[in-house]
């Protein structure tokens, strides 16, 4: 999923400050499962800014609505009866959402209420960590499950870098070392062959190198 | 007199771009350098231009400095985080190379090497800043460093074409000169008329302008300025000029020495630009009357 979280409130309020009516918009997508801009923040996040603007002699009207995806035009469609009674939308999603929104609705100024962090899985209750980067050429299967540039501190294709101990990377003892699980769960499958590998200097036009990415899938394409 | 001292007391700079190899082969460098020498104010090393990979310009400049010339070196953000921009600046002082052009650069999808990683940890308003910051003797962590550079920086123009082309442009200027950046080279000029509007402009600004001059080395280069340029205002009789002239690389020469002549009173100063023809230098000179 992609993960976020939530800016400062007194940054939110701050970026919404100079508005009366404001649509704040969540996404029950990933931002949802990862609790940063779900239904329920959404409510949260309404009732903060309510006290603070109250609190400040202020009277705002909040309109809270939570899209089904914030990415998708199908849903984002569903706005258009509410964007007219609002001056700005304060969207709860990850950028993608944000950035539909504006594309949508051109005359409406739309805030980012969360910080877009990063792909990852949630490791245990309340703890998600990074997965994937997106870098357009997976290597997984050489690299036993475990991305040696999401997960090593450095990026190394071909690690470790010498600088890790019992298994853990050099830049903290929290952060584990990728190519020490990789070695690992190379050995725990019999595939201890393919840690012998020498991968080339990667290309990175894939990974966003040649600059910004569109898929073209010329069979579902209108 | 120096570079930086003629551009202080307002006099006419001449400047001439002088390409590095790729590879390790100098001779060719630094021939055409030692003819150069006494006859421009300062040489221009452009570092990795259109994303070629070549020799740096901090070497190439260090080596023309050893011929006797002044040089100036191309600074830009593509490949190299700001470690790495910083850790070069300071070489760039002690090796004796003090005049720094902030350039853009070419994204690296056109580059010969597409498939690098491209850095842009700063952009040319943050590398300007961090020269600035190293010249109060800091770096951008704020650590104090052991003697501070001293740097004559200049930026570059992004283009000439009228309406908004120039006007984003010279804003950008604007906020870069706001950055530290003293002078400012612009795009190739080829009819200083149809330019005169964004020259005057950039007269505005109070700083000294240098416009490049680019040797048209084709009837082909011509056609495709004029196709893919709105800025460089190659028009369809200077095309003609050169498909016309019986010695068309004369020609070329002479084209760009008059635009030299008639830059005189426009600008503070010319860059020539010979994109690998350097040993032609001398000549534009010649006919420039330089």
């Amino acid at each position: 999923m992609i993960t976020a979280e939530r800016k400062p409130l007194e940054e939110i309020v701050e970026s919404v400050a100079s508005f009366d009516r404001i649509l704040l918009v969540g996404c029950n997508e990933c931002v949802t499962v990862c609790a940063a801009g779900g239904r329920k923040e959404v409510g949260l996040l309404a009732s903060a800014l309510n006290m603070t603007f109250l609190k400040g002699g202020k009277s705002v009207q909040i309109t809270e609505h939570t899209l089904e995806r914030q990415c998708d035009p199908e849903y984002v469609e569903e706005l258009s009866q509410l964007v007219g009674g609002a001056d700005a939308i304060l969207s709860m999603a990850c950028g993608a959402g944000v950035q539909e929104l504006a594309r949508r609705y051109k005359d409406k100024p739309v805030l980012p209420a969360l910080n877009t962090m990063f792909m990852g899985a949630s490791e245990r209750a309340g703890v998600w960590s990074e997965r994937c980067a997106g870098c357009g050429n997976c290597v997984l299967g050489i690299t036993g499950g475990i991305c040696p540039i999401a997960r090593c501190s450095k990026r190394i294709m071909n690690g470790p870098c010498g600088g890790s101990t019992n298994g853990k990377c050099e830049i903290s003892d929290d952060v584990d070392c990728a190519w020490h699980l990789i070695w690992e769960r190379l050995k725990a499958l019999g595939q201890t062959d393919l840690y012998e590998v020498n991968m080339d200097a990667k290309d990175w036009r894939p990974a966003g190198g040649a600059g910004p990415r569109t898929i073209v899938r010329e069979d579902l394409a209108e | 007199m120096s570079f930086l001292k003629r551009l202080t007391a307002k006099e006419f700079v001449v400047l001439a771009e002088m390409h590095t190899p790729k590879g390790v082969d100098i001779s060719r460098l630094v021939n055409d350098g030692r003819r150069l020498k006494g006859r421009v104010d300062a040489v221009l090393v452009p570092d990795m231009d259109n994303g070629i990979m070549r020799l740096s310009a901090l070497a190439g400049g260090v080596l023309l400095q050893q011929q006797g010339l002044e040089a100036i070196i191309a600074v830009y953000c593509r490949d190299k985080n700001r470690m790495a921009l910083q850790g070069d600046l300071l070489a760039a002082h002690v090796l004796g190379v003090q005049n720094l052009i902030v350039v853009p650069s070419a994204d690296m999808a056109q580059s010969d090497h597409r498939d690098a990683k491209p850095v842009f940890d700063l952009d040319e308003a943050g590398l300007l800043n961090a020269i600035a910051t190293l010249q109060e003797g800091k770096d951008l962590g704020s650590a104090d460093l052991d003697g501070r550079p001293f740097f004559n920086t200049g930026c570059a123009l992004a283009s000439l074409a009228d309406g908004a082309p120039f006007d984003e442009a010279l804003e950008a200027v604007k906020a870069q000169l706001a950055a530290g950046a003293t002078f400012v080279i612009t795009p190739p000029v080829f009819d200083v008329q149809a330019c005169a509007g964004p020259l005057k402009k950039l007269g505005e600004l109070g700083v000294p302008i240098i416009a490049a001059v680019f040797l048209i080395k084709s009837v082909a280069v011509a056609r495709y300025l004029a196709r893919n340029d709105a800025g460089a205002h190659v028009s369809d009789a200077l095309i003609q000029r050169i498909k016309k002239a019986a010695d068309r690389e004369s020609e070329a020469v002479k084209i760009a020495a008059e635009i030299v002549q008639a830059l005189g009173s426009v600008t503070q100063g010319v860059l020539l630009q010979t994109h690998g023809w350097e040993h032609r230098l001398p000549a534009i000179l010649d006919m420039a009357g330089l």
